[in-house]
């Protein structure tokens, strides 16, 4: 059954709240799966790699992941469209409610889910709430495995704590995480834009994925100004909302042809 | 066994001995907290009260507070600066260890004193913009010499100044101007959201 959300007067005040301020379009007719976006996501938030055996575990941290699906029976199966998926930033997330400790609360100020690490007590209820699956656990501590060291002059030298970004937090063993639409390039490009006098521009800045994309098929910015290239993009036709069943409110719109 | 140690205990001489353990453990405890303020060791015994009574201004040696989010500790090279053209430079004994690094051709290694945990992104350019003194929150330097934190500085310390300057009150809005009242409360939104610092 269907409501029509027009005749019990509700319509505007969905639409409010899904407007949201930050938003993403993704692409799926020109996303070429190549795994750049991963790549880079990992490389700008510090993400770990967790190895072979943990990964056999399911325990693989990703904050954003390209899914991909058959459609049909074999032999006569059909590749789906590549499907990036992270974080959705809902309107109303489902982890939000749920979290004991108030650890992923609801930014009002950038209208984003946020994580808090140094709150986080891991009970991992978020992640089990979620339905796009798109939160990581830290199994351990993946930047400080002793065997992964070197031991020079007494202390343990780690080789790829060097490319660590040191704007996003290094999460240790038992806290939550997930993609934050690089929030640190938010953060930085308001302090500039309020540095030299001025609002933040439409394209100014963009999270690591969409800046990696060589398709370009990833593109970033405010949703709520209907002039910009996301807020434009997010309007076509052929925008869809994942789960939009569930009435969470996502701010990641796919683009998919049909 | 443990009736024995009781009986023991029970004893003058067991007292005494009672009675000198738990000072002399308390006492360690007592040490183990006073060692965790003290400022830590420096690689000069670098005066602030010298050289901000000198009129040097704080940013001078820590420019980057203007402009981001790390103040900077200078190297050497700013202090050489001034200090080569000091003839007390090469007879002090206080300052040696400076001209022999300089000598050398190393630097120093200064021990950050007013940090925070990696888990807060603090910035220093809003707070400079806002009109923050450096005294505010890093103490007067005009009465330390190795620079030393003042106060504890934990999250309700931020929350408190950050509420207590967007507060709607007479101080921040004097006029009850309707602008300047949403201007604020904007303003509050934002210094109170997780995201702000934890991210």
């Amino acid at each position: 059954m269907t409501v029509d959300l027009n005749l019990v007067g509700a319509k505007g005040a969905i639409a409010e709240a899904a407007e949201g301020k930050w938003g993403m379009t993704i692409d799926q007719d020109i996303c070429t799966g190549c795994q750049a976006c991963v790549a880079a996501c990992a490389m700008e938030n510090n993400v770990a790699f967790v190895g072979e055996e943990d990964a056999g575990y399911g325990r693989t941290q990703h904050w954003i992941r390209i899914e991909r699906f058959w459609d049909g029976e074999y032999p006569h199966v059909k590749a789906t469209p590549f499907q990036p998926m992270l974080c959705q930033q809902c309107g109303h997330a489902p982890c939000e409610p749920v979290c004991p400790v108030f650890a992923t609360p609801h930014s009002p100020a950038e209208d984003l889910n946020l994580q808090v690490y140094n709150r986080c007590v891991g009970t991992r209820y978020c992640a089990n709430n979620c339905p796009f699956q798109v939160r990581s656990f830290n199994w351990r501590d993946y930047h400080i495995i002793p065997e992964l060291g070197n031991m020079v002059n007494g202390t343990l030298v780690f080789p790829l704590h060097n490319q660590l970004n040191p704007d996003v937090t290094v999460r240790r063993r038992g806290v939550m995480e997930k993609c934050t639409f690089c929030i640190q390039r938010i953060h930085h490009a308001q302090d500039t834009a309020k540095s030299e006098g001025r609002e933040v521009e439409d394209g100014e800045f963009t999270t690591a994925c969409a800046q990696a994309c060589p398709a370009s098929a990833i593109t970033f910015g405010r949703v709520d100004h209907p002039e910009s290239l996301v807020s434009q993009m997010a309007h076509q036709e052929r925008g869809v909302k994942h789960l939009e069943e569930l009435n969470t409110l996502p701010r990641v719109t796919y683009l998919k042809e049909g | 066994m443990i009736r024995k140690f009781f009986e023991w205990v029970l004893s003058p001489m067991g007292r005494i001995a009672m009675v000198i353990t738990v000072m002399s453990l308390f006492s360690l405890a007592a040490y183990g907290v006073y060692q965790t303020q003290q400022p830590p060791e420096q690689p000069i015994q670098f005066t602030h009260k010298l050289h901000v009574g000198l009129g040097i201004q704080c940013l001078y040696c820590h420019p980057g507070a203007l402009r981001g989010p790390s103040p900077g500790l200078p190297t050497i090279n700013k202090c050489w600066g001034c200090h080569q053209q000091i003839a007390k430079t090469q007879t002090s004994p206080l300052l040696k260890p400076m001209v022999d690094a300089m000598n050398a051709g190393v630097g120093f290694t200064w021990v950050p004193v007013a940090q925070v945990p990696d888990f807060v992104h603090f910035t220093h350019r809003p707070h400079i913009a806002a009109g923050l003194n450096c005294e505010k929150c890093h103490g007067d330097m005009t009465k330390v010499t190795i620079a030393e934190n003042p106060q504890v500085m934990n999250m309700g310390w931020c929350l408190n100044c950050h509420k207590s300057r967007t507060e709607d009150n007479f101080q921040n809005n004097p006029t009850g101007d309707a602008i300047v009242s949403a201007q604020l409360e904007e303003k509050r939104t934002k210094l109170t959201d997780c995201g702000t610092c934890h991210y």
